[in-house]
């Protein structure tokens, strides 16, 4: 068995503007939280050391603008990416609404080896403040509609459930990372164990 | 002996060795005059007969060149289509379509260069015309020519840094087919050599550091699994000997010469040096950097106005102010003539009307977005996505500054009242992140809804390119960086380039908001009057990134720095720049482009300086012109530049005025 090598973990933050995407990347990797960020522009990223199981790897947390017109810029920064994290706000139905272009856009743009299995992790942000638009239930029946994407719901202002889900999108970069067949390596398609989600009529579909 | 695809003697059966998509035909022998201006897939192919002759195609698409084909650079910039993959058939039968292909065989090609910072491919036989000129749409030429150099040995002309010539007859002799076969045998890949071969060069290219350990890694592998007592044990310290001595196929031949040759070969089209590619940069004429001046006094606005408030002579104005900026007691008056709310030769008369009227103006507008109703407004969705932009940017607007902070500011509901009636004001345009950066210090300067909103709309019309929906203006912008970085700093250019950065993504943020979020209010309001002269040249904000980039080429090329590591380090500039240092800088380059001897109309459009006609300029002339130019659009540009050459020395004039 090979020596393990440093490992890299490249993950992604999209989603509408004002969602949080630079917030919970800050809450995450500095435990901080401000009412001042500005509007990202361009691009920036972060990186933080976590341990997943007994290995460390390094997350490098990519912030992009949320606004529309700017994402043909973001493109630039998809690609080698392990993980796409979709952020919306709960109290802002737009911005769960477009979950689904969101992840789309991701995948013609990052071209991912296997796009049926590219790990997402879906984060619900703003979770402190009310009134709630989106319920649980309709974001965990698009999740699971969309292959089953891990959903988390948090708050990057009161750090609640922050830290969890950046664990489990450390975890599934590193499936991503593992299951990436090396271009030189002879090895099979992995066989995924995962059922077909059930389809849901109705209710997941934005109105 | 034949490699496994090499069954069939006769000819039309051929293998890609390179594809690439989005390349647009600018010039092609008479023949294919019907496909000139189309965008097409340009391939490197091998047809197996005996020969394994090569040549370059090209077929196009079918489709007409439109404005649109930019967007498509800006989509796919990064993924290099170099798909590889072999296919036993052929090109489409004998038909209309076929005689639209262009193929040139290998022996053909003399010489090629590449300019347009990699976008333009032209190949030349020998003879004066070029035989075909490729504008590659996707991404750059790069890869396709690093597979090129692949494939036939070249040198860089002595005076012409982008020719290459091609030297000899090295191409498609027995050596190079035995090289593909001593990797066959070592069949690590069980795949085409020929296709492995440029993927290994190709990945080399990109992450050369992790290609190779992956390779060793895989000599390794194997190594150990044909690792028997009966494999004559390596005597040799050195690793890579020996485990390539450890795997020797049945004929126990010594592959390593061949091996290093090989990758010798690869790293030929590959720099790691910083100049190897610039065998001969044209020097420029030595840095004159003019000191910074003081900033304009009252005294001095009062003596160049007439009695009736009147200025007529602008550009010593101008100069003053690009020389040493405003002093802050007056800026509040002379950025609304810089921000073209007041014209210059107006009289005290004359402005007290058209403030009454932008006001009433003003009012209009602003009531025709705070009047609707509820109703309208659920009916709107374009309206309500600019609204709920305008308010998530405004509560994040320099929270920082005593002007906006603390809750319920007054001062942030004007900011949101403004860029409403701006959004109004230019509803196609509407709002886009950025804009509350830049309205921010003119409001906090003029501190008057009416007059901040003339002023911003000012500020608009000078950089409304930066918002456009397809993101044209920002392109365009970035581009010319570049072009500007390969004429001042060409080392530092191609040290970007191949760091995939060559796209200058990084300098994103200083170009969208004038390098508002690098600097503090103070600095960046200093800046920007500079800025707003439009002295000495256009574009000068550009040239006062370069002159960041200058400063901080040591440290960038120093640690080696990749894609990230840049943005990383471009991104952490902010709070450290001194902005007259940048100033000075950039308008000593803005000296020394001037004064090149071999200064382009490329260059030339960029910093609006006169078009020059004709002999003197050579090559980098055609260059200038657009994609799609005629000569008619050609006519009209110079014409119009001939204007801006006007303007251009009166700016001079008004600079020389500034120093005495």
């Amino acid at each position: 068995m090979a020596t393990r090598k440093k490992v890299l973990l490249k993950v992604i933050i999209l989603g509408e503007s004002g969602v949080g995407k630079t917030s919970l990347m800050n809450q995450y990797v500095n435990r901080k939280f401000s009412n001042q960020y500005k509007a990202t522009i361009g691009a920036d990223f972060l990186t933080k050391e976590v341990q997943v199981d007994d290995r460390i790897v390094t997350m490098q947390i990519w912030d992009t603008a949320g606004q529309e017109r700017f994402q043909s810029l973001g493109v630039a920064f998809y690609r080698g990416a392990d993980c796409c994290v979709l952020v919306f706000d709960v109290t802002a139905p737009n911005t769960f609404k477009s979950l689904d272009s969101w992840r789309d856009e991701f995948l013609v743009q990052a071209a991912p080896q296997d796009p049926e299995n590219f790990p997402f992790v879906v984060l619900g942000n703003k979770v402190d403040l009310e009134p709630r638009a989106i319920s649980t239930k309709r974001a965990q029946q698009w999740c699971q509609s969309k292959n089953n994407i891990p959903y988390f719901e948090t708050s990057a202002k009161e750090a609640l459930n922050v830290e969890q889900a950046f664990q489990s999108i450390a975890r599934n970069a590193l499936s991503q990372q593992n299951h990436t067949v090396d271009l030189y390596s002879e090895l099979p398609e992995p066989i995924s164990l995962t059922k077909t989600a059930p389809r849901n009529n109705g209710d997941s579909c934005a109105c | 002996m034949e490699t496994n695809c090499n069954k069939m003697e006769d000819s039309d059966e051929f293998m890609e060795l390179y594809i690439q998509d989005g390349v647009l035909l600018n010039s092609a022998p008479a023949t294919y005059m019907n496909c000139i201006n189309t965008t097409g897939t340009l391939l490197i192919t091998e047809y197996l007969n005996s020969n394994k002759t090569r040549y370059i195609e090209w077929k196009p698409n079918d489709v007409t060149i439109d404005s649109d084909v930019q967007d498509q650079e800006w989509a796919v910039v990064n993924t290099v289509k170099g798909r590889n993959r072999t296919f036993s058939g052929s090109l489409p039968p004998e038909s209309s379509n076929r005689s639209k292909y262009i193929k040139i065989n290998f022996k053909d090609i003399k010489s090629f260069r590449v300019a347009r910072s990699s976008h333009k491919l032209t190949f030349y036989d020998g003879k004066s015309d070029p035989i075909c000129t490729f504008t590659f749409l996707h991404c750059n030429c790069d890869s396709f020519v690093g597979c090129l150099k692949s494939f036939m040995r070249t040198a860089l002309a002595k005076r012409d840094k982008h020719l290459f010539i091609v030297l000899d007859d090295y191409l498609d002799t027995p050596e190079t087919n035995r090289l593909d076969k001593s990797f066959a045998e070592l069949d690590l890949f069980q795949e085409q050599p020929s296709d492995l071969m440029w993927r290994f060069v190709k990945n080399f290219q990109n992450k050369p550091y992790e290609t190779t350990m992956e390779a060793f890694s895989k000599l390794t592998d194997i190594g150990r699994k044909n690792y028997s007592p009966t494999n004559e044990p390596s005597v040799s310290g050195n690793l890579e000997n020996s485990m390539l001595s450890v795997y020797r196929g049945p004929e126990h031949r010594y592959m390593d010469d061949e091996v290093n040759e090989l990758l010798n070969r690869s790293l030929e089209g590959v720099d790691y040096s910083l100049s190897t590619q610039y065998e001969y940069v044209p020097k420029l004429p030595e840095r004159k950097e003019p000191p910074r001046g003081t900033p304009l006094t009252i005294e001095q606005w009062k003596t160049l106005q007439d009695n009736e408030g009147r200025i007529e002579d602008v550009e010593p104005i101008k100069a003053i102010i690009f020389r040493g900026g405003i002093d802050p007691a007056l800026r509040k008056e002379v950025w609304k003539y810089l921000l073209d709310y007041y014209p210059w030769n107006s009289t005290h008369e004359e402005r007290s009307k058209i403030i009454e009227k932008k006001k009433a103006e003003y009012y209009t507008m602003k009531r025709q977005w705070s009047t609707m109703s509820q109703i309208q407004e659920d009916n709107f969705s374009d309206f309500r996505e600019r609204k709920s932009l305008i308010e998530k940017d405004v509560r994040r607007t320099d929270r920082t500054l005593d002007y906006f902070s603390g809750d319920n500011n007054p001062n942030l509901e004007v900011l949101y009242d403004i860029l409403m009636t701006y959004a109004m004001y230019n509803f196609d345009l509407g709002y886009v992140q950025g804009m509350s950066d830049l309205l921010s210090p003119i409001l906090n300067l003029e501190d008057n809804e009416v007059d901040a909103f003339w002023c911003f709309v000012g500020f608009m019309n000078k950089v409304s390119l930066n918002f456009d929906i397809d993101q044209a203006g920002m392109k365009e912008q970035l581009q010319h960086l570049h072009t500007l970085l390969e004429f001042l700093q060409p080392e530092l250019a191609n040290y970007l380039d191949h760091h995939d950065s060559g796209n200058m993504f990084f300098c994103f943020r200083w170009v969208l908001v004038w390098f508002k979020r690098e600097l503090s209010q103070e600095d960046t309001t200093r800046l920007w009057e500079v800025l707003w002269t439009g002295v000495p040249c256009h574009n000068f904000h550009l040239l006062v990134c370069i002159a960041i980039l200058e400063t901080e080429k040591d440290a960038l090329v120093g640690n080696n720095y990749g894609f990230t590591e840049i943005l990383r380090h471009v991104n952490d500039l902010s709070g450290n720049l001194n902005v007259d240092a940048m100033i000075c800088r950039a308008e000593g380059m803005y000296y020394q482009i001037r004064e090149a001897e071999h200064l382009t109309n490329n260059i030339r459009s960029i910093l609006g300086l006169p078009l020059v006609n004709g002999t003197t300029d050579t090559n980098d002339s055609k260059e200038a012109s657009p994609l799609t130019s005629t000569d008619v659009s050609n006519d009209l540009q110079s014409c119009s530049l001939e204007a801006i050459g006007d303007e251009e020395v009166q700016c001079d004039r008004a600079i020389n005025l500034s120093y005495l």
